[in-house]
C-alpha cells in the first residue's frame, strides 16, 4: 500500500529567477509536481496542507531564513527531505543546520543541474521509503493489536 | 649644547612632515576603502551567484529544449503532419528562460557598475558628475549587504552636475548607507534624497534604525569611535567621510537623530569645486 503518487518538490527562493530556472529544468527532465514560492511564509502554509517529498530552499530570504523554514518543515513533515541551496559562502550556517535540523544535503549556488537532480531524486526515494516504512510499522502495530485482541478473546473463551 | 634652544623644526622639515602625514592619510583612506569592500564581498558573491546559477541552468535547459524541438519538427516534417503541441510549449519555455537571462545579466552588470564606480582607479580626477548615477551605482553595492531586510527608497530632486571626485563620493555614500543598514535591526527602510540648494547639492540619507545616543553624538566623527563590536566596526568610516566631504570637497556634513526612531545624515557639496581654478 505504498503511496504511488507523483513525487512533490517544493522550491523556496526569494528570487523568482531561481524558481523559474529550476522549474524549467525539472519539467524537462522529470514528471515531478513542482511548487515554487518566493515568500517562505507562504511555503510554510503550503507545507501545512500538502505533503511533499523534498524541500529545496535558499538561505538568505526576508522575514524567514532557509534554516528557520526547514525547521518548520521538520515539525510539519518530518519525513520530507531538507535541502539547502545557498549562494551565501557561509559554511558555518550550513554546519549549524546539519546539526540542528538534520539537513539531507547542502548545495551552493551556482548549482550544477545534474547534481541537483541527483540530490532531489535520491531525496525523493528516501522520503518515499521512510513513508512506506512508517506505513508498514503502522500496519504491524495494527496487526499486533488485532492479535492481542484475538488472544484476549481466546483467553476469555477458555477461562 | 642646549637642544631646547634650537628651532623646533625647519620650514623644510615641516613641509616634508606634512607631506608624509598627507600620504599616510591617503593610505589609510585607501586601506579603509579596501577593507569596506572586503566586508561587502560575501554579500556580493551571494548576489552574483544567484543570477549566474540561473543563467547556467537556463543555458543547459535551452540547449536540451532546442534538441527536442529539432527532433519534434524533424519528425513532423517527415510525416507531413503539423508539429505537435509540445513543440509550442518548448518554444514558450525557452522564451521565458531568455527573459530570465536578461534580468539575470542586468543584475550582474549593475553590481559590476557599482564596483567600478567605487573602486575605479583610472579616474581619480575632479570632474562634473551626475550624482544620481553615483548614488544608484553605490546602492547596488550596499544592497548586496542588506537587500533582503532593508527597503531603499530614492527621492531625487532636480540637481545639476556636481564637480567632484566620483569614487570618493561613492565611498561617502557607501559609508553612510552601510551605517544606516547596520543601525536597523531586522527590517527597515532607508531613504536617499537629493535637493538643489542654490550653488550646492544636498544629499540626505535617512534610516529608521536605532538612532544615536545623545552622549555619543559629539564623538561619532572622531577616528576610532565605534559602538560596534570588534570585527564589525573600526570607527574610521565617519572620520574618512567627513574628511572627503569637508576637506576634499569643501562641503558640509551633519546629522539629526532620535533614539529609537532613526537618523538622517546630510551631506552638502558645492556645485563648483572651490579649488578648481575658475576665473
Ligand atoms: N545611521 C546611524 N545610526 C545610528 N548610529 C550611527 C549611524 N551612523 C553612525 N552611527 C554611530 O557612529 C559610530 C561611528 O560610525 P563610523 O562609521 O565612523 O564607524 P563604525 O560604523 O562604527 O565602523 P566602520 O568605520 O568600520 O564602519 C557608529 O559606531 C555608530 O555608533
Ligand atoms: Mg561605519
Amino acid at each position: 500500500m505504498t503511496t504511488n503518487t507523483q513525487p512533490a518538490v517544493l522550491i523556496v527562493d526569494d528570487e523568482e529567477m531561481v524558481i523559474t530556472s529550476i522549474r524549467a529544468f525539472l519539467r524537462l527532465e522529470t514528471d515531478y509536481a513542482i511548487d515554487g514560492f518566493t515568500d517562505p511564509e507562504e511555503a510554510v502554509r503550503r507545507l501545512e496542507t500538502h505533503p511533499v517529498d523534498v524541500v529545496v530552499t535558499d538561505y538568505l530570504m526576508p522575514r524567514m531564513n532557509g534554516i528557520q523554514l526547514l525547521a518548520r518543515a521538520k515539525e510539519l513533515q518530518p519525513e520530507a527531505a531538507r535541502v539547502l541551496l545557498t549562494g551565501h559562502a557561509d559554511k558555518q550556517s550550513a554546519i549549524q543546520a546539519i546539526n540542528e535540523i538534520g539537513l539531507y544535503q547542502y548545495l551552493e549556488k551556482p548549482w550544477d543541474n545534474a547534481q541537483l537532480l541527483l540530490v532531489i531524486r535520491t531525496a525523493i526515494e528516501r522520503t518515499q521509503l521512510l513513508r512506506s516504512l512508517s506505513e508498514k510499522i503502522a500496519q504491524l502495530d495494527m496487526a499486533h493489536s488485532n492479535l492481542k485482541d484475538v488472544q484476549s478473546r481466546l483467553l476469555r473463551a477458555f477461562l | 649644547m642646549n637642544e631646547a634652544r634650537e628651532p623646533a623644526m625647519s620650514a623644510e622639515e615641516m613641509l616634508r612632515l606634512r607631506a608624509e602625514l598627507e600620504a599616510a592619510n591617503r593610505k589609510l583612506t585607501e586601506a579603509y576603502k579596501l577593507m569596506s569592500l572586503g566586508r561587502l564581498v560575501s554579500g556580493i558573491v551571494h548576489e552574483i551567484n544567484t543570477p549566474i546559477g540561473s543563467i547556467l541552468s537556463n543555458n543547459e535547459v535551452t540547449t536540451r529544449s532546442l534538441e527536442k524541438l529539432a527532433q519534434f519538427l524533424g519528425e513532423a516534417q517527415q510525416r507531413g503532419t503539423p508539429p505537435p503541441a509540445k513543440a509550442l510549449e518548448i518554444v514558450e519555455t525557452v522564451r521565458g528562460l531568455a527573459a530570465v537571462d536578461k534580468i539575470a545579466c542586468e543584475r550582474i552588470s549593475g553590481i559590476i557598475r557599482g564596483l567600478k564606480t567605487y573602486a575605479r582607479v583610472d579616474e581619480a580626477d575632479l570632474r562634473k558628475v551626475d550624482l544620481h548615477e553615483v548614488i544608484r551605482d553605490t546602492l547596488k553595492l550596499s544592497g548586496c549587504e542588506y537587500r533582503r531586510r532593508v527597503a531603499v527608497e530614492t527621492d531625487f530632486g532636480d540637481i545639476p552636475l556636481v564637480e567632484c571626485y566620483p569614487q570618493l563620493m561613492s565611498q561617502v555614500l557607501l559609508n553612510l548607507l552601510v551605517n544606516a543598514g547596520q543601525a536597523i535591526e531586522g527590517e527597515g527602510k532607508i531613504v536617499v534624497r537629493t535637493r538643489n540648494e542654490d550653488g550646492w547639492v544636498r544629499i540626505s540619507i535617512s534610516d529608521n534604525g536605532r538612532g544615536i545616543q545623545p552622549e555619543h553624538r559629539a564623538r561619532i566623527f572622531a577616528p576610532g569611535f565605534t559602538t560596534k563590536p570588534v570585527g564589525i566596526g573600526t570607527g574610521l568610516g565617519l572620520a574618512i567621510t567627513r574628511e572627503i566631504v569637508v576637506d576634499t570637497h569643501k562641503g558640509e556634513i551633519g546629522f539629526e537623530s532620535e533614539v529609537g526612531a532613526g537618523t538622517t545624515f546630510h551631506v552638502r557639496i558645492p556645485v563648483e569645486h572651490p579649488g578648481s581654478g575658475r576665473p
